[in-house]
């Protein structure tokens, strides 16, 4: 950061446009990695043009980056999920999670940064670089199942920067509308609809994830 | 010889190579990268002096890669002085677009044919004003550990900016610098940031020596102007007195006062011992 000149030559080298520029602050113009928005493809173009070794000019193979590391979401991950809940009632007619494994799949360091435990579901290894590849390409909405923790800044708190960047980022892909659609009532309007309920007649709207049987069949 | 339409030449083309250098890399041709931050030609890595001043500073570490970039510059500013100054900087072209500007307004509505005056008119003041806010800037960028000058450097901003609009399509917050110091040029102080703020501009002028390219006026300078219009001291966009500061640390060797001499005393002197 002390060496960083911000004449923002990686920006202007990398291909995928994956280094983004700081907005207004003190670190106005500095140039960063966010895994989270875009996926950098680890092409190391970037760190052999630095001209004050802010970028480490020794990086050659995408394996000697540390930018973060990845981290899985049991309770979003397909595939862990699928595990997870393989003994669902028959009835459900719907299967929570799959046979995912997309983040191993896309992963360029296969097998070093993750690795398919019991060839069953991914599990992130030490060799992880932050690349955000993964990130990018995991199928869950609006959260995704697998996040870069950029290293140095493993605690919510610490993060600073980078957490508000993430969160801005999370703000900014859940949609208005299907929030709107799910008909979650938060904050004022939840308070509003407690205090409405005139008494224990008044059923709550569960939605449950299979048909509720109206009637027992057998029981009369 | 005019020197004018060479300088002028000079700054155009440098102002496009600023344009050039990001579509190059858009076809991946990164044979020349950069912004005038710090700019590779073909291994060559040349950056802004005050830029390694300011990394050296705030990072307290002092390696060869970072110094080695700073050479060709310093090398420049030993032989030709300010001539990124005069000749290059993408900021000045600017700053004579604003001044023209300014000149056409003031002879349409004010009263026309006054010479301007600068805002610290003294030379001497002007030049410990600016090394003041170089030696300020420097020492706060190695409190904060932040290269703080950076935000506040007129060409790299520019070129920046242009890198993003071509690359990008858009405009960072930072063009705000930019259109806040040409109109305050424009309205108010004409020339102010490349004679009392520049710290690229006043590093590389502390470069200046005897044997550096400078504007003389033959072996006895006058004290006095030997015109009575004074075309050179009018002229001078470093509100300099040409004809006996030929030497000032504030001269960009831009030979605007040489094209209007009319009594072709003054010259570009230079790469000599002895002082002529």
């Amino acid at each position: 950061m002390a060496l960083c000149i911000r004449c923002n030559r990686c920006l202007e080298v990398c291909p995928y446009s994956s280094i983004k520029r700081e907005g207004i602050g003190l670190t106005i113009g500095t140039p960063y990695v966010l895994a989270e928005a875009k996926a950098c493809y680890l092409c190391m173009a970037c760190c052999r043009l630095c001209p004050t070794g802010a970028l480490d000019r020794e990086l050659r193979h995408p394996d000697q980056a540390r930018m973060g590391r990845a981290k899985i979401d049991t309770s979003l991950c397909y595939s862990h999920l699928f595990l997870e809940h393989d003994v669902l009632p028959r009835n459900s007619g719907e299967k929570i999670g799959a046979m995912c494994n997309t983040c191993y799949n896309v992963c360029p360091l296969q097998d070093k940064a993750i690795v398919l435990e019991k060839n069953l579901y991914p599990v992130i290894l030490d060799g992880c670089v932050g690349c955000g590849i993964c990130v990018e390409r995991c199928p869950t909405r609006p959260k995704r199942a697998i996040n870069v923790s950029p290293s140095g800044m493993g605690r919510v708190d610490e993060a600073g920067f980078y957490f508000r960047k993430a969160r801005g980022h999370y703000d900014a892909t859940i949609d208005p509308e299907i929030v709107a659609e799910s008909k979650v009532l938060k904050g004022e309007k939840l308070l509003e609809k407690k205090s409405t309920i005139a008494g224990p007649n008044e059923q709550p709207e569960f939605k449950f994830p299979y048909d509720t049987p109206k009637a027992l069949e057998g029981w009369e | 010889m005019m020197f004018r339409p060479f300088r002028r030449a000079t700054q155009v083309g440098v102002f496009c190579l600023m344009f050039v250098v990001p579509v190059l890399n858009l076809y991946e041709i990164y044979s020349i990268t950069g912004t005038f931050y710090a700019i590779n030609v073909g291994g060559l890595g040349i950056s802004d002096p005050v830029v390694i001043l300011q990394a050296i500073f705030a990072s307290g570490d002092l390696t060869l890669p970072i110094l080695s970039a700073a050479i060709f510059p310093i090398l420049l500013a030993l032989l030709f002085g300010r001539i990124w100054c005069g000749w290059m900087c993408p900021y000045h072209l600017l700053s004579d677009a604003a001044f023209f500007l300014r000149k056409g307004i003031r002879a349409k509505f004010a009263a026309g044919g006054k010479i301007e005056s600068f805002v610290v008119p003294n030379s001497f003041k002007a030049n410990v004003f600016r090394f003041g806010f170089l030696v300020v800037g420097t020492m706060a960028a190695g409190v904060a550990g932040i290269p703080i000058l950076n935000y506040f450097n007129a060409p790299g901003t520019v070129s920046t900016e242009v890198m993003i609009l071509v690359k990008e399509r858009c405009v960072s917050i930072e063009i705000g610098f930019i259109i806040i110091l040409v109109c305050l040029e424009l309205v108010f102080f004409p020339r102010f940031w490349c004679r009392l703020f520049c710290p690229t501009g006043s590093l590389i002028s502390l470069f200046r020596n005897r044997f550096t390219l400078g504007v003389g006026a033959g072996l006895k300078p006058p004290r006095t102007p030997c015109c009575k219009e004074n075309y050179c001291s009018n002229i001078c966009p470093m509100g300099l007195a040409p004809f006996k500061e030929g030497n000032n640390l504030l001269c960009t060797n831009c030979g605007r006062c040489i094209d209007a001499c009319r009594t072709h005393r003054l010259r570009f002197v230079g790469f000599q011992r002895d002082d002529v």
